[in-house]
C-alpha cells in the first residue's frame, strides 16, 4: 500500500520511497528514504539535526502523511518550535492532527527501554504514523545496561516500524566512532552524518550518507546550508554528473561568436556543444568577448555566471560598448547569475547554473571566471573534476560554453594559474582554447588573440591584433600587423620591449 | 492554598511548575500523561489541573473530556497549555478555564493559575 508522499520503486514493487523535502537530499539518496526503514541522523550539537528531522516531518505531514516527533531529552518543544517556526517548511496547520510532538523523557526515566518501546508501539498504532522521529537517542543508549540491550531495542523498534510501515529517524549526537554507536550502525538501514568544518576562517556544513541500504546513492561529503527555507543540500557536482544525464551531442553547425575575423580563425565559429577556455590577463577583454559570445545569436537563450563583476556592472559594460547582448539582458533572453566569489559554495553555483539552463533551455553559457569558482571550494584539487563534470553535462544539455581563466599580465609565461594545470592539463576541461595577451612595444600596449586549439576544426593559429571599441572587440582580418609588431620586438635590444 | 495536579509529558516543564507552585504554598501532584493524570485524581483531589495539550498515551483534550464526563470532576478548573496558538487549541477542545501558551514566563504561569483559581472561587 502506498501512502501520501511515497513512491513505489524497484522491480519487486516492495520498496516505497518517502520524500524528505530537503532539496538535494532525495537526489543523493536516489529518490528518498525507504518507507519502513530505520535511519540514524547524527551530528554534533548545532549541526542541524533538529531542523533536518522537522523538515522531513513537516514535508511528510503536509503531503498527507502522519508524523510523530518524540523527544527523549528534557527539552521544551515550545522552544524548538519557536526556533523552526520561521523556516519555510514549517506548516502550523499540520500540528497536532498530522504532526504530533511528544516527550518520552519521563517514560524512559521511569520505565526504561521496555517502557519506551511500549509507548512507541501505542503511539505509532494510535496515530497511524508513517514517520517517527526519535530525538535524543543517546539518552536511550545511556539507559541501556549493555550494547546488547540497546541493539535489542533497535531491533524491536525496526520490527515495530516495519509492521506499521513507519519510517524512523533516530537523532543522535554520538560520534561515528563511539562503540555503542558502531553497534547500532550495523543494524539500521541508513546513516546520515551532518558536520561542520572550518576552512580557514570560513565554516562549511557537510552532509555525508555513510550507509544506505536498498539502492545506490551519491557517496562523499555534500555541502549544505541552513536557509530561510530550511536545509538545502548541494550534491557534489562531480558525483551528481559523474556521467552526463543524456548522451553527448557532438556536431552540428558552428556557433558564431559574433566577431567575424575570430569566427574565421575558428573555422566558422565555436564547435557546437563545445567548451571554450578564454585565457588572458586582467583588462585584456575576456568579459567583453564573453558578452559578445552571449549576444552572438538573438534566438539563443544565454546565461552569464558572474563571479567577479556584478549584474549592474555587466549591464553597464554591455551598454557602454553598445553590444547586442545589452538588449538581450534587458529582455531576459540573457540572464545574469551573480554569485560573488567572496563566500559561497561551488556546488551551489553549479546547482543554480543547471537549474537556469534547464528552466530556460539556455544554449550559451559564459562563466566569468574559473578562478572565482575555485575560490568557492576549500578543496583546491576538486576544481578540475568539478569542471570536467560541469562541461560534460553542459554538452549533454545542448549548451555551448565559454569560461575565463586569468593568466599573468602578458599571458606569455608558460602554464596557467589553474591550480597548477597547464594548457596540456586543461585539455580535459577545454575543447577549445583562445589565448588573449598584451604585447608591449615601446610605449604602446597591443592586444593580440590566438586560437590554441578548437575541437574538430581547421583553425588559423596565427596571431591577430584586436581592439576594444564601440561595438565590442574587433579583430583584424589578417596577421600582418601582429607579425610586424612581434618582428619589431625581436629587433629591439634585450629588455627594451617595455620601454 | 490549593491542590494542583500538573499533567505534562515534558519533564522540565512539569518539574518547574511543581517547584514554583510548591514555593507559593500549593500542594502539587504531577503526571506524565492524561491516563496517568486520571489515575491520580482520587489521590490528589485537585482544586486545579494544569494540563498539557499534546502528550503520549492520552492527550490533554481526551483527559479534559473524561473530566467533563464525570460529575465529580467537571467543575475543576483546567489551565490548558500548548505551544500551538489558542485558536488551534480552541478548535479541538473546549471547556478549559484559562489558556497558557508555551513557552511561558513564570509570571504568566502564576497569573494563569491564579486566574483559574479565582474564577473557580467566584463560580466562573
Amino acid at each position: 500500500m502506498s501512502g501520501p508522499g511515497t513512491e513505489r520503486v524497484g522491480a519487486y514493487g516492495g520498496l516505497e520511497r518517502v520524500a524528505t523535502g530537503i532539496a538535494g537530499l532525495d537526489e543523493i539518496l536516489g529518490g528518498g528514504l525507504f518507507q519502513g526503514g530505520v535511519y540514524i541522523v547524527q551530528g554534533t550539537p548545532g549541526s542541524g539535526k533538529t531542523i533536518f528531522a522537522n523538515q522531513v516531518c513537516h514535508t511528510h505531514a503536509t503531503a498527507g502523511g502522519r508524523a510523530l516527533y518524540i523527544t527523549l531529552l528534557a527539552e521544551s518543544h515550545a522552544r524548538m518550535l519557536g526556533h523552526i517556526a520561521s523556516l519555510g517548511f514549517f506548516d502550523a496547520r499540520v500540528i497536532p492532527d498530522r504532526l504530533t510532538y511528544l516527550s518520552a523523557f519521563r517514560t524512559l526515566q521511569d520505565e526504561g527501554l521496555a517502557g519506551l518501546l511500549t509507548l512507541l508501539r501505542r503511539e505509532i498504532g494510535e496515530s497511524e504514523a508513517s514517520l517517527l522521529v526519535l530525538d535524543g537517542v543517546m539518552a536511550a543508549e545511556e539507559t541501556a545496561g549493555s550494547a546488547m540491550e540497546f541493539k535489542k531495542f533497535i531491533h524491536e523498534l525496526q520490527t515495530q516500524a516495519g509492521a506499521n510501515g513507519a519510517t524512523v529517524l533516530l537523532l543522535t549526537s554520538a560520534s561515528a566512532g563511539a562503540p555503542m554507536a558502531a553497534a547500532e550502525h550495523t543494524m539500521v538501514d541508513g546513516l546520515i552524518e551532518l558536520s561542520s568544518r572550518l576552512c580557514g576562517r570560513r565554516a562549511e556544513r557537510d552532509l555525508d550518507v555513510r550507509k544506505f541500504r536498498g539502492s545506490g546513492f551519491l557517496r562523499g561529503r555534500h555541502a549544505f546550508r541552513i536557509t530561510d527555507r530550511g536545509i538545502v543540500v548541494f550534491p557534489r557536482t562531480e558525483a551528481r554528473f559523474r556521467e552526463p544525464s543524456r548522451h553527448d551531442h557532438v556536431g552540428g553547425p558552428h556557433v558564431p561568436l559574433g566577431i567575424p575575423a575570430l569566427d574565421g580563425m575558428l573555422g566558422g565559429g565555436l564547435p557546437r556543444h563545445s567548451t571554450t577556455m578564454l585565457a588572458g590577463p586582467a583588462g585584456i577583454g575576456k568579459t567583453t568577448l564573453g558578452l559578445q559570445f552571449l549576444g552572438g545569436d538573438p534566438d539563443d537563450a544565454g546565461l552569464l555566471v558572474g563571479l567577479h563583476e556584478s549584474e549592474a556592472a555587466l549591464r553597464a559594460k554591455a551598454r557602454a560598448l553598445n553590444l547586442p547582448v545589452a538588449a538581450m539582458m534587458e529582455s531576459g533572453q540573457v540572464e545574469v547569475l551573480w554569485h560573488p566569489a567572496t563566500e559561497g559554495l561551488i556546488d551551489e553555483v553549479c546547482d543554480r547554473l543547471f537549474a537556469a539552463v534547464r528552466n530556460r533551455r539556455v544554449r550559451r553559457v559564459f562563466i566569468d571566471g574559473l578562478d572565482g569558482l575555485r575560490r568557492l571550494t576549500p578543496d583546491g584539487d576538486r576544481i578540475v573534476r568539478v569542471f570536467a563534470a560541469l562541461t560534460a553535462e553542459l554538452r549533454a544539455l545542448d549548451v555551448t560554453g565559454m569560461y575565463t581563466v586569468e593568466t599573468d599580465l602578458y599571458g606569455l609565461a608558460s602554464g596557467l594559474p589553474l591550480g597548477g594545470v597547464s594548457l596540456q592539463g586543461a585539455s580535459g576541461i577545454a575543447e577549445n582554447i583562445l589565448l588573449l595577451r598584451f604585447v608591449e612595444l615601446r610605449s604602446d600596449l597591443h592586444r593580440m588573440v590566438s586560437v590554441i586549439k578548437a575541437r574538430d576544426s581547421v583553425i588559423d593559429q596565427r596571431l591577430r591584433c584586436f581592439r576594444i571599441a564601440a561595438g565590442g572587440i574587433a579583430v583584424e582580418d589578417g596577421p600582418e600587423r601582429a607579425e610586424a609588431i612581434l618582428a619589431q620586438l625581436r629587433h629591439l635590444p634585450s629588455g627594451r620591449g617595455g620601454e | 492554598m490549593a491542590t494542583v495536579l500538573i499533567v505534562d509529558d515534558e519533564f522540565g516543564i512539569a518539574e518547574l511548575l511543581e517547584s514554583v507552585l510548591t514555593d507559593e504554598g500549593h500542594t502539587v501532584f504531577t503526571a506524565a500523561n492524561g491516563r496517568h493524570g486520571l489515575q491520580r485524581m482520587a489521590e490528589a483531589a485537585p482544586h486545579l489541573i494544569v494540563l498539557d495539550f499534546m502528550m503520549p498515551v492520552m492527550d490533554g483534550p481526551t483527559m479534559l473530556r473524561a473530566l467533563q464526563a464525570e460529575e465529580a470532576t467537571r467543575d475543576i478548573p483546567v489551565v490548558m497549555m500548548s505551544s500551538m496558538p489558542e485558536e488551534a487549541v480552541r478548535a479541538r477542545c473546549d471547556g478549559y478555564a484559562v489558556f497558557l501558551r508555551k513557552p511561558f514566563r513564570l509570571k504568566e504561569a502564576r497569573a494563569a493559575v491564579a486566574a483559574a483559581l479565582d474564577g473557580a472561587a467566584h463560580g466562573g
